[in-house]
């Protein structure tokens, strides 16, 4: 059984992005464990001269280190993925980098239809920069689109060609965690030991 | 010209702050920039409304009074800092004072870099609907290595690299103005010469012989003409009035009024403000003066075209908001037609108020609330929906 943390990428009270990673932990169950985090309590990232995290974050690093896998769920704000999520992901990639080569997927949820596409992109960017060099599955995209309108009352989707298509891409993570753990325990990541963005 | 540069990190120390120094205090001959933190502004959350806080307030009232900004971002992790992400989605979500605001993009970064990839996501993001800044294409300023890059009095050590930044700020300054026009009604066509703005010809009240541009313009206009003053009654339509009683009713209008006939020259300003107090400043010496001389040069096609509309009938009054006085006043300038029994194009009577505490007044009255926040102008592919998962609430 896999281990997985699904990462809400907002701090807001209500959240389609939170729905969606609780309907993939209830789907797929059977397949993994899936932890939900929340971001929405972590503190601002200041870049502090000690290269220390905060507990909170610290123990959100714990829990992404002992994980399998990661899944984050982001909404799109402004064409881009929120600062909140920014921030957590800096905290990340300033002190412990517990994301490098750690297999990880996108999906995304947003109320009108393009379903988070720009904040996708940015959000591959971002994770495939040195500090935090996670390993993505590529060619792979979840889009919620209308996402206000996708759940039913027992928070599943209602469309079943979305749902199959979900199925298809947990699937293949499934199995390209398997292989990104094959290639990296044979070439492990070496930490970078000094930040490309130190002092700017 | 007012431009107002913001330090897009968090950071005790930031190369990014060092360097709009640098420009705030180089090319101060060419434009006033005052240099903004950010450091005091909370992370953004929609569940948890902090608009009317006081950073977010400061911001938004310097960037609103701005003719322009500059962002210096550095590169976080391929993008822009959280700190800089999260100051623009406060300042889309219920308040949008980069709406149509020119802005340049500048960086620096301890790499080779120079902040490239986060400068490609600081204008995709500025270019969201609900945030709808007006971003300099080109002109792309990178500054990589920077901690090699200025020497003990903060000043860039290399020469050609201060030269290419002068020229990219000389082209922003280029730049607001042709904002300034874009944002201008009707502004595609220079209007300009559609009027006499220099008041060459004349109509029959104008008083001849007699230097429009005299600081004395009044008196000697009052000499020629044997124009009265004081006590002595005047009658109107109707009414009787003396020239004082007159003057004080006139000066306590909640408006400032001013008077332009029209062969387009200023005769007339309630005058009991200071120009420093004034929404729209004039000064006693510039009554008489032709309108081309009571407006900047990159306004005449503007101003032309409120003359024409008003002229030609098309309108009986322009009317534009004026936001540089900040988030606490909603100005709005009044072009109205002054027409005789006829219908015939007599002169403009431009009135200038705040009406916000007519707004307040009213609402208090009704219980009734304003619904800030709504873009309209959303355009290209995004529905307006897709606005509500960006950082701003639909009212």
């Amino acid at each position: 059984m896999l281990n997985l943390i699904g990462i809400v990428g907002t701090n807001s009270d209500q959240s389609t992005n939170r729905q969606l990673l609780q309907f993939i932990q209830k789907h797929f169950a059977d397949q993994a464990n899936i932890e939900i985090c929340e971001i929405k309590d972590l503190p601002a990232f200041n870049k502090p001269k000690e290269n220390q995290a905060p507990e909170e974050v610290q123990a959100l690093a714990a829990k992404i280190t002992a994980a399998d896998g990661v899944i984050i769920s982001t909404p799109e704000y402004n064409h881009s993925i929120p600062a909140i999520l920014k921030s957590v992901l800096e905290w990340l990639s300033y002190t412990s980098q517990p994301l490098v080569d750690k297999p990880l997927m996108i999906t995304g949820a947003s109320y009108g239809k393009l379903g988070s596409s720009r904040a996708q992109s940015h959000l591959r960017q971002i994770l495939d920069a040195p500090e935090l060099k996670a390993r993505i599955m590529p060619s792979s995209e979840f889009l919620v689109g209308y996402s206000l309108q996708a759940f039913d009352e027992e928070g599943n989707l209602k469309d079943a060609n979305k749902v199959s298509e979900l199925e298809d891409i947990f699937n293949d993570f499934t199995q390209f965690i398997e292989i990104t753990n094959h290639l990296v325990s044979k070439n492990p990541t070496k930490k970078a030991q000094k930040f490309s963005w130190e002092d700017n | 010209m007012k431009i107002v540069g913001i330090v897009g990190s968090n950071a005790d120390f930031s190369y990014n702050h060092q360097l709009l120094n640098f420009i705030a205090k180089q090319y101060k001959q060419l434009v006033e920039i005052e240099v903004l933190d950010i450091k005091d502004v909370p992370m953004f959350n929609q569940s948890d409304d902090q608009t009317d806080s006081a950073p977010i307030q400061h911001l938004n009232e310097k960037i609103t009074e701005a003719d322009g900004v500059i962002i210096a971002t550095p590169e976080y992790n391929h993008s822009i800092p959280s700190a800089l992400q999260s100051v623009i989605e406060w300042l889309s979500f219920k308040i949008h004072p980069l709406d149509g605001k020119p802005v340049m993009i500048v960086g620096a970064s301890y790499d080779v870099q120079g902040s490239s990839r986060s400068q490609l996501h600081l204008r995709q993001i500025l270019d969201a609907p609900g945030v709808n800044a007006v971003v300099m294409p080109g002109n792309e300023f990178l500054l990589g290595e920077v901690h090699k890059a200025f020497d003990e009095e903060g000043d860039l050590k290399d020469a050609e690299t201060a030269k290419f930044l002068e020229s990219c700020i000389k082209k922003f300054i280029r730049f607001i103005n042709v904002v300034n026009v874009l944002n201008a009604p009707e502004g595609m066509k220079d209007l300009s010469s559609a009027e006499d703005l220099y008041a060459t010809g004349s109509i029959d009240t104008t008083i001849q012989g007699i230097d429009m541009m005299a600081d004395d313009w009044v008196e000697q206009a009052a000499e020629a003409t044997g124009a009265v003053d004081g006590d002595t009654y005047v009658k109107l339509d109707r009414g009787i009035l003396t020239v004082n009683q007159l003057n004080h009713f006139l000066n306590s209008m909640p408006a400032e009024l001013t008077y332009a006939d029209s062969n387009n020259q200023f005769l007339y300003y309630n005058h009991h403000l200071d120009a420093e107090e004034m929404f729209a400043s004039r000064r006693p010496e510039q009554v008489g003066y032709p309108l081309a001389e009571c407006h900047p040069k990159q306004a005449f096609s503007g101003v032309s075209w409120v003359i024409q509309q008003l002229r030609k009938g098309k309108q009986d009054v322009v009317k534009t908001h004026v936001p540089t006085h900040g988030p606490d006043k909603f100005v709005v300038h009044n072009y109205q037609a002054i027409r005789d029994e006829e219908g015939n194009y007599l002169g403009i009577n431009e009135y200038v108020q705040d009406i916000k505490p007519i707004i307040d007044w009213y609402l208090e009255q009704t219980g009734q609330q304003l619904t800030g926040g709504d873009v309209d102008a959303v355009s290209g592919a995004t529905s307006k929906v897709d606005t509500v998962s960006g950082a701003t609430v639909k009212g």
